[in-house]
């Protein structure tokens, strides 16, 4: 898994280029605001933080542990979904918030638990091992909901605290937002100064070397893939919070984006190595072109060519670099 | 997985201990040819085991009409998943820095509007295969380019072509069902001879000519050299980026080829191409099963297919809800690649 063989070289070429992704961002804005006079306002902006970026950054920042361990998680849309239909199922039979709260939280690390059985367990790469489980629990999901109807809250059952998690303030702050705020903060000290992440990096960069150290690298994978889903498992509570029905299989839909948002924030790092900081640059890189393109008045359709363009020339000029830095 | 075996096996100093117990090591060697043996006999066993079953359960399963049928619906995802596994021989099988084409379902999508697209403006069938034809080889390109020269790994790469090549598709159709009626399509999706659909035969056809290239001529056998073991491929002479990006140029022929394919079978393009990826890509990689050494084959992959289209088939005749299928195909590639990697660790302790 680890080829992305990292190589130390002068930084002083590859410094400036490495901030492809920051250049990126800062053109997109300047873009945006230029031909968008609505964009810059306060109040699109919030909502661009609440409603694009809360969601994707928290399933990002999930994958980002996944492909931190030199893996990558394809059925973070899984986690999501059995949190969702735990939750949903729990609140609809009038258990207490709280409750169905925990409850949605090890739905999800249900589906973190199988794979990481899968890939620690019988030692499945985690490409094939997340996609068959993504097959399963598709599958898995109609059955539940005879053969994948949406299940719907009744706007009237549905208890005050309910409707925090999705549409409450926390000093003047959204919610969904904190929420994801929180979990940035939470991640980036777990991935960047505690033993865990620094043996799951390890693990991303030569897993044999983590082994011979002798750490449980299994433990560890393990426990790597159950944190992925339950931290997809808490974009599912509030994704269901805020709409009030599960649909079967719907968190797929963040699937692409997470893993594009992820890749992209590795250009951040001088080695190409994931991290939070480039994660999160990477939603928001996503989530304002969404809103901006939304704004422009481009063609919806135009505005798909135009995102997939856009993370392109920046992966392409990310990995352009290293690999000249590399050859250097 | 097996290059990541090919390659920690000789570099590193801890698997010289493999070779202290001297003795056993024909006696282990034996027993996991004797295992693959079986998985591969059983993979088979357990196909025709289910096709027997079906036949008793469902009457009509066993006819010349009902094969055919499912021969001609296998065609247009048998063509993607074939392309799929020329891009995983020349890639090798780590799926993330390695052989994978996330953009194959969508250039059907694009293709295929293309196709559907020219026809309405008034062109021909010639025009508009070469359109179609075209459009999957540029796509192909345009992967072949960001992979070997800009460096981006396949996985990303094609993620992010998958995203424009959807997007494109959009912007053509509008989202919209474009109909396509010529002679040549009704051609193609009308029976054949002895009742069974063109599509089939085409499928068929196909199938032989990929495998016959791949599986039987320097240039296939260079291909697995390259995917197995780039670094060794390179120092034998071989030139790597070349046959990397010939088999994405392959695969973007295949989209396009799968593109025509769904025109003719839909008479005309419709939506959601993009829903074909995932089983698409479990397909290819279900195939290395059938196959001896269990590495990716052509014929495995088409093995592979009619096996989940016959699934589908005998579910749909025996009443059985169709939402199964994909619980199905998940067990499928994880109980094959479970037994595979169990099989592989046992070999390499």
């Amino acid at each position: 898994m680890a080829q992305s063989s990292p190589k130390p070289s002068s930084f002083n070429v590859r410094g400036l280029a490495r901030y492809a992704l920051v250049a990126a961002f800062v053109a997109v804005f300047a873009v945006f605001s230029a031909i968008a006079p609505a964009f810059l306002s306060g109040a699109n902006l919030l909502s661009v933080l609440v409603n694009n970026f809360a969601l994707l950054a928290i399933v990002a920042i999930a994958m980002t542990f996944a492909v931190a361990a030199g893996g990558i998680d394809l059925s973070v849309g899984t986690a999501i979904d059995f949190a969702s239909f735990a939750f949903v199922s729990l609140v609809l039979a009038g258990q207490p918030i709280p409750l169905a709260i925990l409850g949605a939280l090890a739905g999800g690390s249900l589906v973190g638990v199988f794979n990481a059985i899968l890939i620690s367990g019988i030692g499945i790469s985690p490409f094939l091992a997340t996609l068959g489980t993504l097959f399963v629990g598709r599958s898995a999901q109609q059955l539940l909901t005879n053969g994948g109807n949406p299940v719907y809250l009744p706007p009237s059952g549905v208890p005050e605290a309910f409707r925090f998690l999705g549409h409450g303030v926390i000093a003047g702050i959204p919610v969904p937002l904190v929420v994801a705020f929180v979990l940035i903060a939470g991640a980036y000290l777990i991935l960047s100064h505690t033993r865990f992440g620094r043996v799951v990096l390890a693990t991303g960069i030569q897993a044999s070397v983590v082994r011979y150290s002798g750490l449980a690298l299994s433990r560890y994978t393990a426990a790597t893939y159950v944190l992925v889903s339950v931290i997809a498992a808490v974009a599912g509570l509030i994704v269901t919070s805020t709409v009030t029905v599960y649909i079967p299989s719907s968190g797929n839909a963040f699937l692409l984006n997470a893993i594009g948002a992820t890749f992209i924030g590795t250009t951040l790092d001088p080695h190409g190595r994931p991290n939070i900081p480039g994660t999160v640059l990477g939603v928001l890189l996503l989530s304002i072109v969404a809103n901006g393109l939304l704004l422009s008045g481009l063609n919806f359709y135009w505005q798909q060519v135009a995102t997939g363009l856009l993370i392109f020339s920046v992966l392409a000029i990310g990995f352009a670099n290293r690999k000249a830095a590399s050859r250097a | 997985m097996s290059v990541d075996a090919a390659y920690l096996s000789p570099s590193l100093p801890a698997s010289a201990g493999k070779d202290t117990d001297v003795t056993s090591v024909p006696a282990r060697a034996l027993g996991r040819k004797l295992a693959v043996f079986a998985l591969r006999q059983g993979s088979l066993a357990v196909f025709i085991g289910v096709l027997v079953y079906f036949s008793i359960a469902a009457p009509f399963f066993f006819t010349v009409g009902n094969i055919g049928n499912v021969l001609g619906q296998s065609a247009i995802a048998g063509v993607l998943a074939i392309g799929l596994t020329i891009v995983i021989i020349a890639g090798g099988s780590n799926v993330v820095t390695g052989g994978i084409d996330l953009s194959l379902a969508a250039n059907m999508g694009l293709s295929a509007a293309v196709y559907a697209s020219l026809v309405q403006a008034g062109q021909g069938d010639a025009v508009a295969i070469i359109g179609a034809l075209g459009t999957g080889l540029l796509i192909g390109a345009v992967n072949a380019a960001a992979i070997t020269l800009a460096g981006i790994v396949p996985l990303l790469a094609t993620l992010a072509v998958m995203n424009v090549v959807a997007g494109l598709e959009l912007v053509l159709t509008q989202n919209t069902v474009v109909p396509a009626s010529t002679e040549f399509l009704s051609t193609l999706s009308a029976s054949g001879p002895f009742g069974i659909p063109v599509l089939a035969y085409l499928l068929l056809v196909f199938t032989a000519l990929v495998a016959a290239v791949v599986q039987y001529t320097p240039v296939g056998l260079r291909l697995y050299a390259v995917g197995e073991f780039p670094e060794a491929a390179r120092a034998a002479g071989l030139r790597v980026k070349l046959f990397v990006s010939g088999a994405f140029l392959a695969s973007g022929l295949c989209g396009g080829l799968s593109g025509i394919l769904s025109v003719s079978y839909l008479s005309g393009s419709t939506t959601g191409a993009g829903d074909m990826l995932l089983p698409v890509v479990v397909t290819a990689l279900l195939g290395t099963v059938f196959s001896r050494r269990l590495v990716p084959t052509i014929g495995g992959t088409l093995l592979a297919t009619l096996f989940v289209s016959f699934l589908i088939n005998g579910f749909q005749l025996l009443n059985i809800s169709s939402t199964l299928v994909s619980g199905v195909q998940g067990l499928l590639i994880l109980l094959v690649v479970s037994a595979t990697t169990l099989l592989k660790r046992k070999g390499n302790q």
